[in-house]
């Protein structure tokens, strides 16, 4: 085993590799050529001036596409934020019986919703044959919390108790009706999959600030209700290269698939192997100019360092007990949505550029009053922990933490409404989510809906608005981080989105 | 593809080709009237390669020149002098040749003096073709005695005192459109090199209607989406900038304001002043597209512009984390990973050289003492300092008292107490101090 007898170099005899070894040919002299000299011109007239510095001067070169001459001018503006975790609350939490306090539902509960109101919108499929649409009022009573005594329901004590550090926004609005679109587009900003997640825009535009683990990671609960399924393109690349795909870490004994040598395998030459892998890699790339074959050398580059630092960072078991108080019971039980808000705080701590967590089961089609309690349940206690940890540790000052989910429920029942019971149907033109931490006001509410939170009165926020300030916080500017696939410059924010400066410091 | 490419290619070599022929033609009427001298005489035998030379050349122009006419929207008077006049030089100087020749001599017997006549003929022949050459591609008022005795205006004083058309409209036309809109070139048969000019229009009708945004096709191409095929200034030359898009929109929006006329002149111009301030570059007044205004307001004017990009190199090859938070002017975020092992002492010489951009610095868990840090009161433009999990003491406080930009302070499990946190409040610009796990009482201070 010792003795390795690849010491000189490969040669690759196979056929496909044979433009390797072989001379310029008149065409290729033609285009290297001509490119020279346009290298030539194009190299004057950047010359060094980045950066104001002669002392290591970086002449572009005509090769370089406009990919990196759009990565080059990143930053656009001075970040707030330095990381951003995003709790999804998949399946549509109610905004009536969360954060959007409507008294004088009170009163009209039961009566038929208006056509005033609803203006004849297009209901989904699950309420649009209902022969009245009776408006019920939240089952949970509200109160009123914290220095600016804003209005949060009893079903989240603990979210209540840090509310003077949150940014409630009241008026988001999507365009999307269903689940899977919806998420898409909030993820993607297109309602059709295949276009990038915010985490792979971000880590396309500005990279890594910790090159042992991955930029972008993603914690999906094991405690929500699975009704409605999530995939993995939601934090999928979609055209960007694919080492900025998010990278799902799991509960179980491997937190991420594949990673740990195999059985009987001490791994003492895996660099060794990885090393010669690397070779072989870059030969196949000069042949055929793939990509993805870059991005295959430095996945496999990444998964050696993760071998070390994923245990690592996946191990609480230097938290105090203290600590497992404060999130909660759940949070001892691995892949709990606990568990993975604490793990966020030790990804973040990290410096993970984008933490995405996702809990399912806000669906609440029927039965929405013991639903929406035990979803509330099993997230509010390590929601509200997660902003207090976050806080006490400074790690508020540069992170962004972002609640919500991708549309809110309508203020009539779906289904049969009896004292204690209802449902809600999906409902795309307003709902709440709330941020808070990084360059965004604490303690305030943004926007408003009117008295039977069906429509936006004041200040709307656009799901690509919301990106466009997501992005802005991070430094970037939504309209100039662009990639281009298939002959056209795509964007994370479409042709659309503003930047919603009432929320910002 | 690649034909199409070599065609063009070639046609755009021209210019490069052109040049041979003037050089050789030129030589042959030299060595021509220097042969006049017995000490030359010699000269005379090679004339006549020289003319070969420069009839191969001279045909190789015409070709290549011929190709490029076909691709570009040339003035089409200027263009068939040019033309004219290259193939008769081309022609001519074959003739002379041939002349010149012993075979055909004979048949084309021309005097010493003629030839000489007709080679300096041939001579002032291609001046004027090379001037209408220039002039197609420089513009007709590249190289006339009216530039000569043209005089640049000076730049105005005030805003007031500037004039709408000529110190303003007209530069940005010059900058960004006359080089394919001018009087020699006229792409789509539009000029924009002065007011009557660009009354006339062009192909596609009035540049400019006075009063009509809409109607006014200038306007309607730049302010187009900059992929869209009709957008100017099209081939991604670099297109108008907010505020040149918006001046020129004042412009025409107020009737195209004629010649000669000051700013001062003009009524409701609020919206104008700071627009053309802008233009002319007067201080105080930046483009908003630099940065953006609400950016650049937050942002500490003492921040330099200018980095040194060795030390960060040299920072980032010894483990220290150094991210570019913005380039215009360079904010630098550095993190010492935490237990990094790295000796402070290693890298206080680069931190010195970055002092002034260094915005954000994160020196948590790595054993740092007091002593360590007493490079902290020269990063004068810090922002956020994080210190936790390192041994240091209420000491650190006094480091921090200067520091006018500070915001936040993080000295979570230090040994930090209520007198270094005391002592820190005594710089009123720090707004959070964090000492969690630490002997400081907390909340009582906060």
């Amino acid at each position: 085993m010792a003795d390795h007898h690849h010491h000189e170099e490969f040669k690759l005899n196979d056929p496909d590799f044979s433009r390797l070894n072989q001379k310029l040919d008149r065409r290729n002299f033609l285009t290297k050529t001509s490119m020279g000299i346009g290298a030539l011109a194009l190299g004057s007239l950047f010359g060094n001036k980045l950066m104001g510095n002669s002392a290591r001067p970086e002449i572009s070169n005509a090769t370089a596409d406009m990919e990196q001459e759009i990565l080059k001018a990143l930053p656009h503006f001075a970040p707030k934020a330095k990381r951003i975790v995003y709790l999804f609350m998949s399946g549509g939490p109610s905004q009536i019986e969360t954060f959007d306090f409507k008294p004088k539902l009170v009163n009209l509960m039961g009566q038929d919703l208006p056509e005033s109101v609803r203006k004849g919108q297009r209901l989904t499929g699950m309420s649009a044959n209902q022969s009245a649409l009776p408006m019920v009022p939240s089952y949970y009573k509200f109160n009123q919390h914290g220095q600016n005594q804003t209005w949060v329901s009893d079903l989240l004590p603990f979210t209540a108790k840090v509310v003077d550090d949150l940014c409630i926004v009241k008026s988001m609005h999507s365009e999307a009706i269903n689940h899977d679109p919806a998420i898409t587009f909030f993820q993607t900003g297109n309602q059709l999959p295949g276009r990038p997640s915010i985490g792979s825009w971000l880590s396309y535009g500005l990279g890594s600030d910790n090159e042992n683990l991955p930029t972008f990671i993603v914690l999906v609960s094991k405690n929500g209700q699975k009704d409605q399924p999530l995939y993995a393109r939601l934090w999928g690349n979609g055209f960007l290269p694919s080492k900025h795909q998010g990278v799902q870490f799991g509960s179980g004994k491997d937190p991420v698939l594949f990673l740990n040598n195999p059985e009987g395998y001490d791994g003492a030459d895996r660099k060794e192997m990885l090393e010669y892998l690397s070779k072989l890699n870059q030969m196949q790339n000069s042949t055929y100019g793939d990509p993805e074959v870059d991005a295959r050398i430095s996945q496999y580059e990444m998964a050696y360092r993760m071998q070390t630092s994923v245990p690592e960072v996946m191990n609480v078991a230097d938290e105090p007990e203290e600590v497992f108080e404060l999130y909660g019971p759940d949070s001892k039980d691995p892949g709990t949505y606990a568990a993975n808000c604490l793990l966020a705080r030790k990804l973040l701590e990290k410096d993970v550029k984008f933490v995405q967590l996702y809990h399912q089961g806000w669906d609440q089609h029927d039965n929405l009053p013991s639903g929406i309690a035990s979803q509330c349940k099993a997230t509010d206690q390590a929601t509200a922990a997660l902003i207090t940890d976050l806080k006490r540790r400074g790690l508020l000052e540069d992170t962004l933490v972002i609640w919500g989910g991708e549309f809110g429920r309508t203020v009539y029942s779906q289904g049969k409404l009896t004292a204690n019971n209802y449902g809600r149907d999906h409902h795309p033109r307003c709902f709440t989510m709330w941020m808070a931490g990084a360059g965004v006001k604490p303690g305030i509410s943004f926007g408003e809906t009117d008295d039977f939170s069906y429509n936006i009165v004041k200040d709307p926020v656009h799901v690509h608005d919301f990106q466009a300030t997501l992005l802005h916080l991070m430094g970037v500017d939504h309209e100039r981080l662009t990639y281009k696939s298939q002959g056209r410059r795509f964007r994370l924010t479409d042709v659309e989105g503003k930047i919603v400066k009432g929320i910002l410091t | 593809m690649m034909l199409l490419d070599i065609f063009t290619f070639s046609g755009r070599l021209h210019p490069l080709i052109v040049h041979l022929p003037i050089g050789f033609i030129i030589l042959a009427a030299f060595f021509d009237i220097l042969s006049y001298r017995p000490k030359y005489q010699h000269l005379k035998q090679t004339i006549r390669l020289v003319l070969l030379i420069g009839f191969i050349a001279a045909v190789l122009a015409c070709t290549f020149g011929y190709v490029l006419s076909l691709g570009g929207d040339y003035d089409r008077d200027t263009l068939s002098n040019h033309k004219f006049s290259g193939i008769t030089l081309a022609l001519i100087c074959g003739l002379l040749y041939l002349c010149s020749a012993e075979k055909f001599g004979k048949y084309l017997q021309v005097g010493g003096k003629v030839f000489s006549a007709l080679l300096v003929g041939l001579v002032v022949l291609m001046s004027y073709s090379g001037h209408q050459g220039a002039s197609l591609t420089h513009g007709n008022d590249y190289l006339t005695f009216r530039t000569l005795m043209q005089q640049e205006r000076e730049k105005p004083e005030t805003v007031e005192q500037a004039m709408l058309f000529e110190d303003v409209i007209q530069p940005i036309l010059q900058n960004k459109c006359t080089q394919c809109h001018r009087d020699g070139k006229r792409k789509g048969e539009l000029s924009l090199e002065s007011l009557v000019e660009i009354n006339k229009g062009g192909k596609n009708g009035k540049a400019v209607v006075a009063g009509k945004l809409d109607s006014s096709e200038l306007f309607k191409r730049i302010t187009l989406d900059e992929d869209h095929k009709d957008f100017m200034p099209s081939d991604g030359k670099p297109p108008l900038t907010k505020n040149e898009v918006n001046l020129i929109s004042w412009w025409i929006k107020e009737g195209n304001v004629d010649a000669g006329i000051t700013v001062a002149d003009l009524k409701n111009t609020t919206a104008l002043k700071p627009m053309v301030a802008v233009f002319l570059g007067f201080e105080g007044f930046a483009d908003p597209e630099d940065g953006g205004t609400e950016t650049a307001e937050a942002i500490n004017p003492g921040i330099p512009h200018v980095v040194d990009t060795m030390s960060i190199t040299s920072l980032r090859n010894k483990g220290v984390r150094v991210r570019m938070m913005l380039k215009k002017p360079v904010m630098l975020d550095v993190t010492l990973p935490p237990k990094s092992g790295v000796k402070l002492n290693d890298i206080i010489p680069d931190i010195a050289k970055l002092a002034k951009n260094i915005v954000w610095l994160n020196f948590s868990e790595n054993d740092l003492t007091d002593q360590d840090l007493d490079f902290l009161p020269s990063l004068t433009n810090l922002e956020k300092l994080r210190l936790e999990k390192n041994p240091v003491t209420d000491q650190v406080s006094n480091y921090l008292t200067s520091l006018a930009y500070l915001d936040a302070v993080n000295l979570n499990e230090t040994n930090i107490t209520d007198k270094g946190i005391l002592k820190l409040k005594e710089n009123p610009r720090i707004q959070r101090i964090y000492n969690w796990k630490t002997n400081a009482s907390e909340g009582k201070l906060d």
